[in-house]
C-alpha cells in the first residue's frame, strides 16, 4: 500500500493538515476542509482532463485560455437570460472544439503538443478579449451563484458531484478496456499500434476530453465568482500540471491516476489556504509551492531510480541463479 | 548543396525583407533605419533569452524558467544597489551570476537528477518569481512602483548609442556572436548536438553528457541574467514582474528559426532571425495601426504555422516528392 503513489499522496495531505492544525486548530475544522474543497473543485475537474493528456504522453497548456473563453461565453449567455442548459451545451461545445483542434495540431501535423497547446493558449486569449471586447462579464443573475451554495447531506452539491466524477473516471481508466488505451498509448505508442488501439484517435480524444473539462470547470469558475474578468484563468495551466506531477502522473505518460491528481490539486490550494492560517504574508506562496514542487519530484525521481536498480539486480541474481542450478 | 537549415534560414531571410516591404508600404516611417534600429530594444531580453535556450533545446531539454529570472535579477540589481548601497556594476554582476546560479540549480536537477526538465523549470519558475516577490515583500518596496532613482550611467547600457548604433542592436550582435562561436565553432557545440541526438552514444564516445546538459542551463540563466539588467535599464525601474509575458514569444524565437523541440538538430542564426521577424511583426502591426491585442493571435498563429512546416510527416513529404518528381526514378 506504502508503495502506492496516490497513498503516499494523501499521507502528505493528511500530515499538511495535521501539521498547519497544530500551529492552528481553526484549520483542521470540518467546516475549513469543506472550504479547501469547495475551493479546489476548479483545479480538480481540469486536472481529470489533463491527466488523459498527460497519460498519452501529450501536454495540455491550453486549459487556461479555453477556461477563460468558456466562462466569458457562457457568462455572456447567462447574463442576456440564456437558460443553464444552454450555457452547459455552449461550454461543452467550446470546450470539444478546441480540443479537436488541439489534436488535429498534434496527431496530424505532428506539432510537439506542448508547442501546439500553448500557441492555442494565446489564441484563445485574444479570442476572449475580442469576444468581450476587452471588458468583464459582471452582473451575472444571482440564482447562477446560488447554485454553487446548494448543500446535499451536509456537502455542497457541486462538490459530491466531482467526487463521484472522479470515481467514475478512475474506474473507467483503470478496469475498462477502452480506458486502458490512454496509458498503453502514453507507456509504449509503438507497442499500442502493434496490439491494434487506434492511437491516433485515442489521442485526439484525451485532448477533447481535456478541453470539455476546462470548460466546465469555466462553468464552475462562473458559478463560484460570479464575474468574469478579462484575465480569468491566467496561470492556472502551470498549476494544474504541478498539481498531476504531485498526484503521481507522469509527464513522460503512461503512468497516474485521476485519484492522485485529484489529490494534488487539494493539495495545491490548501497549502494557500494553510499559509494564511500559518499567518505567513501571500507573497511567500510562489516560493512555496515551487520549491515542494522540485522537492517532491526529484525524491520521487531518485525513489523510482532506485527501484528500477534493485529490480534489475534482483532479475539478474535470478538469471544467475538458474544457471547455476 | 544547400542542406535543410540554411534552407530554411533562407525562408526566414526572406520573410523579414516581405515583412520590411509590406509594413514598409502600410506606414512609410516603418523604412526609416533609425526607428527599425531602435525597435531592437522591444525584443532584445527575447533574443538574447532564445540564444541560449536554443543551446538547451539542441541537448533535448526546454528551460522556460528564464522569464521568472528576468524578474529575479531586476529586483537584486535594484535591491543591492538602491538599498543595500553597494556599487551599481558590483550589484550588476552579482544579479547575473545569480541568475547563472539558478540556472545552475536547474541544470544539476535535470542532469544528474534525472528529472524531466519541463517540471523542473517550471517548479523554477514559480520559485524565482517567488523569491522575487519575497525579496520585494521583506525589502518593503512597493510592488506596483518598483525600485527605481538609478544613476544616468546604469541607464546609458541600454539606452546608450554606440557611433551611432543602439546599444540594444550591440548587445543583440554580441550576445548572438557569444552563442554562434559556442555552438557552431567549438568542440563543445558539437557536444551539444552529440548529447541532442543520443544521449547514450554520446555517454559512451567519452562525452560528460551530464556536464554538458547541466552547462547549456547555466548559460541559459545567465543570458537571463543579462536581460534582466538590460530590461532595468531600459525601463528604469527595477520589478519583479518583468519578463512575465515572455514565455510564448521565447519558444516561438527558438522553434520558429528552425530547432527541433526534440532535441539534435537546429541553430541559432535561425533564431536570431525569426527574433528580428518577431519582433518586426510586433513593431510593423502597430504602426500599421493594428491594436495590441491582435498580436498575440498574429504570434501564435506564425508558431503553429511554422511548427507544422517544420515537422510535417516524412511520408506527406515523400508522397509531395513522389509526385514531383520524373516517373522514371520511381522503381528504377
Amino acid at each position: 500500500m506504502i508503495k502506492q503513489r496516490e497513498f503516499r499522496t494523501l499521507l502528505f495531505l493528511i500530515l499538511l493538515f495535521v501539521v498547519v492544525g497544530f500551529i492552528n486548530t481553526d484549520y483542521v475544522s470540518l467546516q475549513n476542509i469543506d472550504k479547501s474543497l469547495k475551493s479546489s473543485l476548479v483545479y480538480i475537474v481540469l486536472a481529470i482532463g489533463m491527466t488523459f493528456v498527460l497519460l498519452t504522453g501529450n501536454l495540455d497548456i491550453s486549459i487556461g485560455g479555453t477556461l477563460g473563453l468558456s466562462a466569458a461565453v457562457c457568462g455572456t449567455i447567462l447574463r442576456d437570460g440564456g437558460t443553464i442548459f444552454l450555457a452547459v451545451f455552449t461550454a461543452i461545445l467550446i470546450g470539444a472544439c478546441i480540443g479537436l483542434i488541439n489534436g488535429f495540431g498534434v496527431v496530424k501535423l505532428k506539432i510537439s503538443s506542448f508547442i501546439m497547446t500553448l500557441a492555442m493558449l494565446s489564441i484563445t486569449r485574444v479570442v476572449q478579449v475580442i469576444y468581450t471586447d476587452g471588458k468583464w462579464v459582471e452582473n451575472i443573475p444571482a440564482n447562477i451563484k446560488e447554485l454553487s451554495t446548494i448543500d446535499i447531506f451536509g456537502m455542497n452539491l457541486f462538490s459530491l458531484i466531482v467526487i463521484v466524477g472522479v470515481l467514475i473516471v478512475q474506474v473507467y481508466l483503470s478496469k475498462s478496456s477502452k480506458g486502458r488505451y490512454f496509458t498503453a498509448i502514453g507507456d509504449n505508442a509503438d507497442g499500442a499500434i502493434s496490439l491494434g488501439i487506434p492511437v491516433k484517435r485515442y489521442s485526439t480524444y484525451s485532448f477533447v476530453i481535456s478541453g470539455i473539462c476546462a470548460s466546465i470547470a469555466g462553468l464552475i469558475f462562473v458559478s463560484q465568482i460570479g464575474f468574469v474578468s478579462s484575465n480569468a484563468g491566467t496561470g492556472i495551466e502551470l498549476t494544474v500540471i504541478a498539481a498531476c506531477v504531485l498526484g503521481g502522473v507522469s509527464l513522460m505518460g503512461g503512468i497516474g491516476t485521476v485519484i492522485g491528481a485529484a489529490l494534488g490539486a487539494v493539495i495545491l490550494t490548501s497549502i494557500n489556504s494553510a499559509l494564511v492560517f500559518m499567518k505567513v504574508p501571500a507573497f511567500w506562496n510562489d516560493t512555496i509551492s515551487g520549491s515542494l514542487l522540485i522537492i517532491i519530484v526529484v525524491i520521487d525521481s531518485l525513489l523510482a531510480f532506485r527501484a528500477n536498480r534493485k529490480a534489475k539486480k534482483v532479475r539478474l541474481n535470478a538469471r544467475v541463479l538458474q544457471k547455476e542450478a | 548543396m544547400l542542406t535543410k537549415i540554411p534552407r530554411w534560414n533562407l525562408a526566414l531571410f526572406l520573410i523579414i525583407i516581405a515583412e520590411i516591404i509590406v509594413f514598409g508600404m502600410m506606414n512609410p516611417r516603418f523604412w526609416n533605419i533609425t526607428i527599425l534600429l531602435n525597435s531592437f530594444n522591444d525584443f532584445i531580453a527575447v533574443a538574447i533569452i532564445g540564444f541560449f535556450v536554443t543551446l538547451v533545446v539542441i541537448t533535448g531539454g526546454i528551460d522556460i524558467s528564464g522569464v521568472s529570472i528576468i524578474g529575479l535579477t531586476s529586483v537584486v540589481t535594484g535591491l543591492l544597489s538602491q538599498v543595500v548601497g553597494l556599487n551599481i556594476w558590483v550589484s550588476i554582476i552579482c544579479a547575473i551570476l545569480i541568475g547563472g546560479l539558478c540556472g545552475l540549480f536547474n541544470g544539476v536537477l535535470i542532469a544528474y537528477g534525472r528529472v524531466q526538465a519541463m517540471v523542473i523549470t517550471l517548479g523554477g519558475m514559480l520559485l524565482y518569481s517567488g523569491i522575487a516577490i519575497v525579496l520585494v515583500g521583506v525589502s518593503g518596496v512597493s510592488t506596483y512602483e518598483g525600485i527605481s532613482g538609478f544613476s544616468e550611467s546604469f541607464s546609458k547600457i541600454a539606452n546608450g548609442e554606440v557611433m551611432g548604433i543602439p546599444s540594444a542592436v550591440i548587445f543583440f550582435f554580441s550576445m548572438f556572436f557569444i552563442a554562434y562561436i559556442l555552438l557552431h565553432r567549438t568542440r563543445y557545440g558539437r557536444y551539444i548536438y552529440l548529447t541532442g541526438i543520443n544521449q547514450n552514444t554520446a555517454e559512451y564516445s567519452g562525452i560528460d553528457t551530464k556536464k554538458i546538459i547541466t552547462s547549456t542551463y547555466v548559460l541559459s540563466g545567465l543570458s537571463a541574467g543579462i536581460a534582466g539588467v538590460v530590461l532595468t535599464s531600459y525601463l528604469g525601474s527595477a520589478r519583479s514582474d518583468y519578463g512575465a509575458e515572455y514565455l510564448m514569444p521565447i519558444l516561438t524565437v527558438v522553434v520558429l528559426g528552425g530547432t527541433l523541440i526534440t532535441g539534435g538538430k537546429g541553430g541559432v542564426v535561425g533564431t536570431a532571425l525569426a527574433s528580428i521577424i518577431l519582433g518586426f511583426l510586433q513593431i510593423g502591426l502597430q504602426m500599421a495601426g493594428v491594436s495590441t491585442q491582435y498580436i498575440g493571435l498574429a504570434t501564435g498563429v506564425l508558431l503553429i504555422v511554422s511548427v507544422a512546416f517544420l515537422g510535417i510527416n516524412p511520408d506527406f513529404r515523400l508522397n509531395v516528392k513522389r509526385i514531383i518528381t520524373p516517373k522514371q526514378n520511381i522503381g528504377g
